[in-house]
């Protein structure tokens, strides 16, 4: 049996644990830059605020609601996000943390200790409140795809109360058909639309495929995914863990940028973030994508964005760097109030196995990058740069609305009055 | 053939320490203090009703969600949307203060209540530490 344990409404739920003034309100958390909603707290939710909505288009609305804002408190997530996992891995020796917060959970011959999943699972809802003041969904299922889609039940559909159980025909089909294909793990909403014009609409349609037609007419993917929703099990933690294929940073500047130089220390600085990711997946980037753009509710929207493919694949920051430079007269205009920029690996190949080129030399230098990050690592990132990127950091985070780190700083203790 | 030369060096060892075979882990204030670190969260203290018992203002209070909350303990609430340290009488459904100019707060249906945790430890600095100076305020 698996389980799927994440957090509900994450972000805004972590806003609330030591701010109990705002427990019974509606919370909303702006992403980077105060730029878009991307947590929607259960009571804002019911205000009909959508998630992934720009901020300021709705502004007017969440101050007559008296809705709460909160810039993303990443120092404040990463620490309860720890304490929730710890919890929650009591309950289980296999854990799989797959992202801030969710993690997975296989429980192996526990049939005989575990009578009832369902209580089982309130178990660790409460358990998980109790001690973090978060709130869980807990789904199970006899694949990690099912117990993906459970957890969906168990948070989104009437009748489940934060539990859900996927363990026969019945309640696979009670389930499924109950499920919009896209919320199908691993269906995109590109690929949903195909489905859907195939007749597929549900994720119960989508199970009753054959695997193997799905294979060809879509990928291997697809027939793994029809082959979870069956209760086969076809993934395991090293296939969710896999690479990504590709590596971006991105970000819209605090302060619009018009200058040539504070543009271009903005994009090395992505470049230098790009490497950094690139190498802790031991990936190697071929081709790099440079882009920059005013903001599209702007009047003369301007958008350029170029290509820069590198003749030896690398993952050396500083060559990184160089192919920004390379490019950025190209992109630079002079009298564009720049919005937002970024730098994507597009094309990456693994660095284990990697074809060496007969005439070129590679120059990489694998070491000294050992040792960049070995510092960074150890003295906080951005400790050393590359000395392009190095300009002062005016298009630093613009985060508003943001509360004290009450986990992490001992100035921003919470208060408790006696 | 490459030839790295290694000199033989005849330095002066010292001898070593007799208590070497005796040495322990140092002592740690977080594992006397903190039972249940995933549940326990710090915090710290605000006004003089708890004084009674020993809690001043601008101590740190180590308040621990994992406790079970017993008749009269110290406990953190949500008492309408603020953290609040009192006495808890369950029977009573009453939070009590340490102080005799504090009455006894009866927790009516209307409040918004909830216990946050049990006030497992408390220590006063008797000197300030700087990092908390900004907390005095």
């Amino acid at each position: 049996m698996y389980a799927l344990v994440d957090a509900v409404s994450y972000y805004a739920s972590a806003e609330k644990v030591f701010d109990p003034s705002i427990r019974n309100k509606p919370v909303v958390v702006l992403t980077n830059n105060d730029g878009i909603i991307c947590a929607v707290d259960p009571i804002a939710r019911k205000l009909g605020i959508p998630k992934f909505i720009p901020y300021f288009k709705i502004k007017n609305f969440l101050e007559k609601n008296n809705v709460v804002i909160r810039s993303s408190n990443y120092e404040l997530y990463a620490d309860l996000s720890d304490k929730m996992m710890n919890v929650i891995s009591r309950f289980c020796d296999n854990q799989y943390v797959y992202s801030i917060d969710e993690s997975f959970l296989y429980f192996k011959n526990y049939n005989y200790l575990i009578k009832d999943w369902h209580t089982y699972g309130h178990e660790i809802r409460k358990t998980v409140w109790r001690e973090t003041r978060l709130p869980v969904g807990v789904g199970f299922g006899t694949t990690p795809t099912l117990s993906k889609a459970a957890n969906h039940a168990a948070k989104k559909l009437s009748g489940y109360n934060g539990v859900a159980v996927i363990n026969d025909d019945k309640s696979r089909k009670e389930i499924l058909s109950r499920m919009s294909v896209t919320d199908v793990w691993g269906i995109g909403s590109k690929l949903g639309k195909r489905l859907n014009i195939q007749g597929i609409n549900n994720a119960w349609e989508l199970a009753n495929q054959d695997p193997k037609s799905m294979r060809k007419q879509f990928s291997v993917v697809v027939e793994r995914t029809v082959n979870e929703l069956n209760g086969i099990t076809c993934l395991n933690w090293d296939d969710i863990r896999q690479s990504k294929k590709e590596i971006f940073s991105t970000r819209s500047f605090g302060q619009r940028v018009t200058d040539y130089n504070a543009l271009k220390a903005a994009l090395t600085s992505h470049a230098s973030i790009v490497g950094r990711k690139v190498r802790h997946q031991q990936s190697l980037i071929k081709r790099l994508l440079i882009f920059a753009s005013s903001s599209p509710h702007d009047e003369n929207y301007y958008k350029k964005s170029l290509i820069y493919e590198f003749t030896v694949p690398t993952d050396n920051t500083c060559k990184i760097a160089a192919g920004v430079s390379h490019v950025f007269n190209n992109i630079y205009l002079s009298g564009v109030n720049y919005y937002r920029c970024g730098v994507g690996a597009i094309e990456l190949v693994d660095s284990k196995f990697q074809q060496h080129d007969l005439f070129i030399k590679d120059d990489n230098n694998p070491n000294l990058m050992s040792c960049y990050d070995r510092i960074n690592n150890r003295y906080g990132n951005g400790l050393i740069e590359v000395a392009a990127a190095g300009q002062a950091k005016k298009w630093e985070m613009r985060r508003n609305f943001l509360s004290p780190s009450f986990t992490s700083k001992w100035s921003d203790l919470p208060k408790i009055v006696c | 053939m490459k030839v790295i030369p290694i000199y033989i060096e005849a330095g002066i060892s010292g001898f070593e320490s007799p208590a070497a075979e005796y040495k322990e882990l140092g002592l740690s204030l977080d594992s006397l203090l903190i039972q249940n670190p995933n549940a326990t969260f710090i915090g710290i203290a605000k006004g003089q009703s708890m004084q009674g018992i020993g809690i001043f203002d601008g101590d740190i209070l180590i308040v621990d969600r994992s406790a079970t909350v017993n008749q009269h303990d110290i406990i953190v609430a949500n008492f309408n949307g603020c953290f609040s340290c009192k006495f808890l009488d369950k029977k009573l459904a009453q939070l009590i203060s340490a102080s005799p100019l504090h009455k006894p707060v009866q927790i009516s249906p209307e409040d918004e209540f909830q216990i946050e945790g049990v006030v497992t430890r408390s220590v006063r600095l008797h000197r300030p530490a700087p990092e908390l100076l900004s907390c005095m305020l």
